[in-house]
C-alpha cells in the first residue's frame, strides 16, 4: 500500500538523531515528508554562519519548529547560581524566538544545588514564563527520570499547576514515562492543554532501573516508536493522550550513537516509518484532524 | 511600634510598586517635526529640548509626551521610523529603583542604559515589541525634565488641558491566543486586575480592559480579528487613550484645531468617545468619557 497519503503532519522529526550539518538536516527531514523539526540549541549555535545564519535557513526550510531543546537545570536554585540561569534561560529564548520557535523545553533539574521545595520551583517556573511572554513563547517543563524532586509527568503537572501561568505547560517525555514506569493512569488528572509537546523515544530493553541505567539508555540507546521493547505501552500512551483530547505535536526525540553514525536520509527515513505506524495503525489519522486548520479560541 | 517593612508591607499589598499614573508617553519616529504638528494639532505644546539628544517634550496638563528621533542602537529596539511608534511608557512609581528590582526579580527584561554624563538613569523594561516600560519615581517635588531637558525660552511650561483631556489608558494590540499571557504579565509584574467585560469604555468595546493598581489609568488588549490565520499579527502598543469629561465638546474643540475624526457606521463620535483619523500612516488618538475626579 502507498504510505504518500498518510498524514503525519503533527509529527515533528527531532534533529538530534540525525548526523551533519543543520542545513543538510533541515534537507533530509523535509524530504522525508515531515512538516516540522525538534531543534536543540546546539543545532543552532554550533552553526558556522551564526545563530542569524541559522535562523535564515531554518525559517527557508519551510519546516514548522515543534520546539526548541532544553534549558535544564533551572529551577530552586539561589542567588548567584539562580542568577546565571536566568541569563542561560535568557540567551535560549532569544534563540528560540530568532529560529521562529514556539516552545521552548525546559528539563526538570537534577542539580545537587537545586532545591526541592515546591513554592520555590513553581516560583522558578513562574518567572522563567513571564520572561517568554514578550516573546510569545510557550514553556514545557518535563520531568527527567533521573531529576532531582520531579521526575515524571505527573510531578510536573503538579510543579506546572503550582506555578499557574497561561504560558506554562508540560511536555511528555515517553522514555522518561517508561523509564520511571510512571502509572499511564496518571494522564486522567492532565488536561490537554496543559501539555504542549509529546517527545516519543522508546528503548531495547524492559527496563532502565538506576539512574545512571537511565542516563546512558536516554543518552545512546533511544530508539524511534515501533523499534523498541516498549511497542504496546507507547501505543497505549498515544491512545491515551488522543482520548485526552490531546491535539497538539509530537516529535521523536532520539538519542542514538548507532543513527549518529549512519545516513541521516536512511535515520530519517526509519522516523518516517515510525510516524506512519503511529498515525495510521495506532491513531488511525487517514484524514487530516480539524486541528490542522488552525481555528482561534474565541476570546473568552 | 511597627516596623517599616511591615508598614509597607501591609500597605501596598494591592499595588506592589506604588504605581501612580503614567509619567509620559514616548514616540520614535525620523519625523519628529511631522509628528510634533499632530500633537500640537491635539492640543500639546513644545516645553523643552533634550540637552544631549534629538529628543523633544510636549505637554498639556497633566501629559507629558517625549519625541524622540535618537536612536540609541539597544538590543530589541527599533531604529525611528517615518511612522511614528509608541516606543516607551514611563509608569510614576513610589521608588523606581524598587519597582524595577521587583520586576525584574518576576521575569521582566532589563534594558541596558546608556546615560550621558549628568543625565538620569532611569531603569526600564522591555514591553510589548519593542516598546520599554520606564519606572519615574521623582514626579512630585521636582521633576525629571529639569534634568536631562532645557526649557525652550517664552513658552508656558504648564499649558492646559484642551478640554480638560487626561491620560486614561493605552490601546495594546496582542496576537492570536495572547489574552491570557498579556493579563498575566501585567498583573505578574505591575499588579493590573483584568475588569469584568460588562465594564465598558469608550466607543470601540474590544478586547480586554485591564486596570492600573492606583486606578489612573486602563489597559485595552485587542486580538487580531477572528478567522483563519496564517500570519501571526505584530504585536506593539496601538493608540493612547485620552480621558475628556465632555467628549463631544473634545471633539468640537479639537476639529476647530484641525482634528479629522474617524465618522462610519462602525465607529462615530459621540458621548462615550471618538477616535481621529490616523496620521503618519498610524498615529491615532482615541478620546474616552472620563468623569472621575
Amino acid at each position: 500500500m502507498s504510505t504518500a497519503h498518510i498524514n503525519i503532519d503533527d509529527f515533528g522529526m527531532g534533529a538530534v538523531s540525525l548526523a551533519g550539518s543543520l542545513a543538510a538536516k533541515l534537507a533530509v527531514v523535509r524530504d522525508a515528508g515531515f512538516a516540522q523539526i525538534m531543534l536543540s540549541a546546539r543545532d543552532v549555535a554550533e552553526h558556522p554562519g551564526g545563530v542569524d545564519a541559522a535562523a535564515r535557513a531554518i525559517r527557508g526550510s519551510g519546516l514548522r519548529v515543534t520546539g526548541f531543546e532544553a534549558l535544564s537545570d533551572f529551577e530552586g536554585l539561589a542567588g548567584r547560581l539562580h542568577a546565571y540561569k536566568v541569563d542561560v534561560a535568557k540567551a535560549m529564548l532569544e534563540m528560540c524566538a530568532a529560529i521562529g520557535a514556539k516552545v521552548l523545553l525546559v528539563a526538570s533539574s537534577t542539580s545537587v544545588h537545586a532545591s526541592g521545595d515546591e513554592d520555590a520551583i513553581a516560583r522558578d517556573l513562574r518567572k522563567l514564563a513571564m520572561l517568554a511572554v514578550p516573546f510569545g513563547i510557550r514553556i514545557a517543563y518535563e520531568g527527567l527520570s533521573w531529576g532531582r524532586s520531579v521526575r515524571d509527568f505527573a510531578a510536573a503537572w503538579d510543579a506546572v499547576c503550582r506555578a499557574d501561568a497561561p504560558n506554562l505547560g508540560i511536555a511528555i517525555d515517553s522514555f522518561h514515562t517508561f523509564a520511571a514506569q510512571a502509572p499511564l493512569d496518571d494522564l486522567e488528572m492532565l488536561s490537554p492543554e496543559g501539555i504542549f509537546v509529546v517527545k516519543l523515544a522508546d528503548f531495547m530493553w524492559p527496563e532502565a532501573r538506576t539512574d545512571e541505567e537511565r542516563i546512558s539508555t536516554d543518552r545512546h540507546h533511544r530508539v524511534f516508536p515501533g523499534e523498541g521493547a516498549h511497542s504496546e505501552a507507547l501505543a497505549d500512551l498515544v491512545t491515551r493522550l488522543d482520548a485526552l483530547g490531546y491535539r497538539g505535536d509530537y516529535c521523536f526525540d532520539v538519542y542514538n550513537d548507532d543513527y549518529a553514525r549512519m545516513p541521516a536520509a536512511t535515520v530519517a527515513e526509519r522516523a518516517r516509518r515510525s510516524a506512519i505506524w503511529l498515525a495510521e495503525d495506532v491513531l488511525r489519522r487517514s484524514v487530516p484532524l480539524p486541528n490542522q486548520i488552525r481555528l482561534r479560541r474565541t476570546a473568552g | 511600634m511597627t516596623e517599616a517593612a511591615d508598614r509597607e508591607l501591609i500597605a501596598d499589598a494591592s499595588n506592589p510598586l506604588g504605581l501612580d499614573g503614567i509619567e509620559f508617553i514616548e514616540y520614535s519616529t525620523s519625523k519628529p517635526q511631522a509628528l510634533g504638528q499632530v500633537l500640537e494639532m491635539m492640543g500639546f505644546r513644545p516645553i523643552a529640548k533634550h540637552r544631549s539628544r534629538e529628543v523633544l517634550l510636549y505637554r498639556q496638563g497633566d501629559m507629558n509626551v517625549v519625541v524622540n528621533a535618537h536612536f540609541a542602537g539597544l538590543p530589541r529596539s527599533a531604529r525611528p521610523s517615518e511612522v511614528p511608534v509608541i516606543a516607551a511608557v514611563a509608569l510614576r512609581v513610589r521608588d523606581a529603583a524598587a519597582a524595577y528590582r521587583y520586576a525584574i526579580d518576576r521575569g521582566a527584561w532589563a534594558v541596558p542604559t546608556h546615560v550621558e554624563v549628568m543625565e538620569l538613569n532611569i531603569p526600564a523594561i522591555h514591553g510589548v515589541g519593542t516598546s520599554r516600560v520606564y519606572f519615574v519615581d521623582r514626579y512630585r517635588e521636582f521633576s525629571i525634565y529639569d534634568v536631562d531637558f532645557t526649557l525652550i525660552p517664552t513658552v508656558d511650561p504648564h499649558p492646559p488641558a484642551l478640554a480638560g483631556m487626561r491620560w486614561f489608558g493605552i490601546v495594546q494590540y496582542i496576537g492570536n491566543d495572547r489574552m491570557d499571557d498579556w493579563t498575566e504579565f501585567y498583573a505578574e509584574l505591575f499588579g493590573f486586575r483584568k475588569l469584568p467585560d460588562t465594564v465598558r469604555h469608550g466607543i470601540l468595546p474590544k478586547g480586554h480592559v485591564l486596570q492600573s493598581p492606583c486606578g489612573k489609568f486602563f489597559l485595552q488588549l485587542i486580538e487580531p480579528k477572528p478567522g483563519i490565520l496564517d500570519v501571526e499579527p505584530e504585536e506593539c502598543l496601538q493608540r493612547v487613550g485620552l480621558g475628556t469629561p465632555d467628549v463631544l465638546k473634545a471633539v468640537a474643540a479639537l476639529r476647530e484645531r484641525g482634528v479629522g475624526f474617524v465618522e462610519s457606521q462602525g465607529v462615530h463620535s459621540d458621548p462615550r468617545g471618538a477616535l481621529t483619523q490616523s496620521y503618519l500612516g498610524g498615529v491615532m488618538f482615541e478620546l474616552v468619557h472620563d468623569e472621575r475626579p
